[in-house]
Formats: structure tokens, sequence, C-alpha cells
């Protein structure tokens, strides 16, 4: 039980990575309480608090709901899929406001409440370092995070440390979605798995298994670090596979 | 003339590369040593373009002390120093003979680190006399990245890399800079005997088809010259740069600024 006694807050925490975290959060022996816009899930394993991060008021009332905090997880985050040129400013404000004030929210209301030795573990993405095709405010979003969780690690240190994880393409039924469109979606998810050196997509439990262990005190020299788990896939340059 | 009375040796200077950043510093007005195994080089044609050829096995000590004698005697400086000699083992490390690694080192790594060693005093003359001198090696985005069955190509360039930031460190303040050029696809016998060294495609097309479709992963839809990776060389040598230091400068038609390009 890596994380007995620790006190953990994913935001985010109703589907996919973020529901990842919390399961394994519980496994390790962590209280966890986690958040989304919506009602609490039926069955949910954790506590639950309805919170928009991107709306600072409601974020700084829910750290007055909290007493103490030894692990931030910064999981909600949405993405649009067009270029700069088709981006309205409804796409920024829905982009920028969940993914880069949503973390500067939560990050400002919950910081003051952690112990010492606590962990902030930003989920950031390996579009935050290369770019996404027609991504665009989202790849800038990731980078944004990127850069505060260095900010934080440098400013907050040695009290609290903070990390940031960059996946890949992860299973979490938006993928599956994605490769419906396609005009092969056989011919296209084949493709892709030829990218992945380890030859499969990523699964929530791969991520959360590294925030188990940077929330641990395992990790105790980690800071300031962005920890890309890919499967491989941008180790390798972006040729198509088989060409050589 | 961005060059005017400034001496330059290039390595590797008959290749692709370096005959393109031989021709360009002649025309910015530096006094150019040419060096390579021999006046042909890769090529495989000579060229009478106003350089002087000095012969230059990168992975001698004996050839590099020489050189910077006969450099030292004519000139008593040295300020541009371009360490272009490279090879490329196209192979995984499982194919790899001991061999094969050792010579990869020996020309990518040793010779950067030789040439550069040894030619030091003359660039340290250089920077003394006012501006400063500028010592530019060659890295590759396959240092960041990995193209498939290029083993020890990848390593070695790695090694330049993490040699560069360290020789920008340490000769900083004797008014040296020290920079690395990655290159991605340039149009050089060393990419043709990539592409050829398949030839088909993985598709099971001709040499054209493979090429087309590395163009078409680029976010420029080519890939470089010769000409391209000399322009920046000429500006890293030149004093324009004379702030530039201990940097890797990715110069790729934007092919590692993104990620897999997914078929969907």
């Amino acid at each position: 039980m890596r994380l007995a006694g620790k006190k953990a807050l994913v935001t985010g925490g109703r589907q996919g990575i973020g529901k990842g975290i919390v399961d394994a959060f519980l496994e390790e022996g962590a209280h966890v309480t986690a958040c989304g816009r919506g009602e609490k899930p039926a069955g949910y394993p954790a506590d639950w608090l309805t919170l928009d991060v991107a709306d600072p008021d409601a974020v700084a009332a829910a750290a007055t709901s909290l007493s103490a905090l030894d692990i931030l997880v910064n999981n909600a985050g949405v993405q649009v899929e067009k270029t700069v040129v088709d981006s309205t400013d409804a796409d920024w404000d829905h982009v920028m406001n969940t993914n880069a004030r949503g973390v500067f929210n939560t990050c400002r209301a919950f910081i003051p409440l952690m112990r010492d030795g606590g962990s902030v573990i930003n989920i950031g993405s390996i579009s935050g370092n290369v770019a996404d095709p027609s991504m665009a405010l989202y790849n800038a979003s990731k980078a944004f995070v990127h850069g505060l969780t260095r900010s934080i690690a440098v400013d907050h240190g040695p009290k609290i440390r903070c990390n940031a994880i960059c996946p890949g393409w992860i299973e979490t039924g938006m993928l599956d979605a994605g490769f419906d469109l396609a005009g092969d979606p056989a011919g296209a998810k084949t493709d892709a798995l030829q990218r992945h050196p380890v030859r499969r997509f990523g699964q929530p439990r791969d991520i959360a298994a590294m925030a188990v262990w940077l929330a641990s005190n395992e990790a105790g020299f980690a800071t300031g670090q962005l920890f890309t788990l890919d499967g491989g896939m941008t180790a390798a340059s972006p040729l198509n596979p088989g060409l050589f | 003339m961005m060059l005017e009375g400034k001496n330059a040796l290039v390595t590797g200077a008959r290749g692709g590369i370096g005959r393109a950043i031989v021709a360009r510093f002649l025309k910015e007005g530096a006094k150019v040593y040419a060096a390579d195994l021999s006046p042909e080089g890769s090529l495989h044609t000579p060229q009478d373009d106003g350089s002087r050829f000095l012969k230059l096995d990168v992975t001698s000590e004996p050839d590099a002390v020489a050189a910077m004698k006969q450099i030292g005697d004519e000139d008593g400086k040295l300020d541009i120093l371009v360490n272009a000699a490279g090879i490329e083992i196209e192979k995984t490390i499982e194919e790899t003979s001991l061999e094969e690694w050792n010579r990869s080192f020996a020309v990518n790594v040793t010779g950067t680190f030789l040439t550069s060693k040894y030619a030091l005093p003359l660039l340290r003359q250089a920077a003394q006399s006012g501006s400063s001198a500028s010592l530019i090696n060659f890295g590759s985005y396959d240092g960041f990245i990995a193209d498939p069955g290029l083993a020890a190509y990848c390593a070695t360039k790695g090694a330049v890399h993490a040699l560069t930031r360290a020789m920008a460190c340490d000769h900083g303040p004797e008014g040296i800079r020290v920079n690395a050029i990655c290159p991605g696809y340039i149009d050089t016998p060393m990419l043709q005997s990539f592409f050829n060294g398949d030839g088909s495609g993985g598709d099971g097309g001709n040499i054209e088809t493979l090429q087309q479709a590395v163009r078409d992963v680029h976010p420029m839809r080519t890939y470089g010259t010769p000409a391209d990776i000399a322009n920046l060389v000429n500006w890293l040598a030149s004093d324009e740069a004379r702030y530039a230091s201990g940097q890797l400068w990715v110069l790729d038609g934007g092919l590692s600024a993104q990620v897999q390009q997914m078929r969907l």
C-alpha cells in the first residue's frame, strides 16, 4: 500500500485516464476525492465533488471543503480538432479554460492545502512536445501545462513536488471512435499500431501506474519533469512504418 | 560578404553537404581549407573551386596535428571549424559488427574530438584577435529520434550533441562558440545510399515512390538541399551569430516538429 494515509484529489475522474488513476490510488490505500462537471456516477468508488475546473470561484469554494491534501492530479481536459485558422473564440475559451486555466485554478486553490512531501501530477501530452495535426489549441494548451509544471516545481519545492505525465495514444473509447471515422478503420488501426514499438496502445492503467509512482514517496527526488508514456511512439521518426 | 577576413576549415569537405559549405564560405569571402580523404570525396568528382585541399583522415591524430600545423604556419589562426565528416552504417545493433560500430564512432565522434582538440589553439588565436571563433559540429535529427536500422549512427549523433554542449561550456569563456547543426533528410550521397539500401520501399514500389513518400511526411513536403544546410552554417560562422552557442540547430523541414502521421 504505497499511498496509505495520503489524501488525493483527481480532476476529470469520471472516466478514462482519470478513472484509472482513481482506481489505482484506491488500491494503494489513498483516500481519494474525484471531481467532474456532472453528478457522482452511480456506484462510484471514491468521494465525489461536482466541480468545473474552468470556474475559478467554484474551485476556490471547493478548496474550503477540503482540509489537507497530499496528491493533486490535474487530469481534466478537453480537445477541439481544428487548425488555428478554423478555431473560434468559443473554441479558445473551451480548450484553454479547461486545459490551461483549469490547471491554474486548481493549483492556485489546492497547493496551499498540501502537506509537506505533497505531489502535484499534471496530465500533459506528447502533443505538447510535438504537434498533432489540426489540434492547434489542444497542442498549445498542453505546452502550457508543461511550462506550468516546471514553474510549480521551482516555486513550491521543497515542500511539494510537481511533474507531468505525457500520454500518447491511450485506449479511452475516444480512440476507437477516431478509427471508426477513418476510410479504412482496420487499416488505420494496423498502421497506428506499427508506429508503436510496443505494438499496442496504452491503457488508463499504464498512466495510473506512473501516477502512483510519482505520488509515492519513492519518487521523492523526481520533480519538474515531463514523463512520456507512449509505447515508444515519439522515440521514432514520423516516417511511415515499413518504408525502409 | 559575411565572412571576409576569416579563414575556415571544413572536414568532409568533398561530400554533399561539405561542398555546399565550402562554396558558400568562398562566396562570403572566407579563405577555406577543404579537408577530406581525397579530392574526389564521396561525390567521386574533383572540384576546383578556389578552396585549398587538405588531405585529412579525421580518425588520425597525426593527420589532425599536421593539418593544424599547416594552417598555423600559413595563417596563425582559425576562425571557423566545421566538423562535417561523417559516415552512416544502415543496420540494427544486432546486424552491426564491432568493427562497424567502432568505425562509426571513430569518424563521427572521435573525428569531431580530434579535429576540435587540435584546432583549439588556433581558434583561441582567432578569438583573441577580436571576433568570436565558431566551431560547428554535425549532429542529426537522428540524435533525438530514431530512424529504423540506423542504430550506430543515431548513437554517434547523440554523442556529438552532448559533446557540443560540453565544448560550448568549456570554451565559451575563451571566445569560442560551439554549436551543432542537426539535419533531417538532405539530398546527399548518404541519403541516396539510404534509399538504395532497400530500393523498393516497404510497399514494393520503386525508389521514386519511396522518395515521394518521404517528402510527403515533411510539413514542407520536400527534403532539404546541401545549400539549405550551408545557409545556417554560414550564419553560425558569421559574427551575426556572436551570441549563439551551445545549441543544437535542427534543420529538417519540420519533420521532427510533428507526431506520427497516422493514416486516419
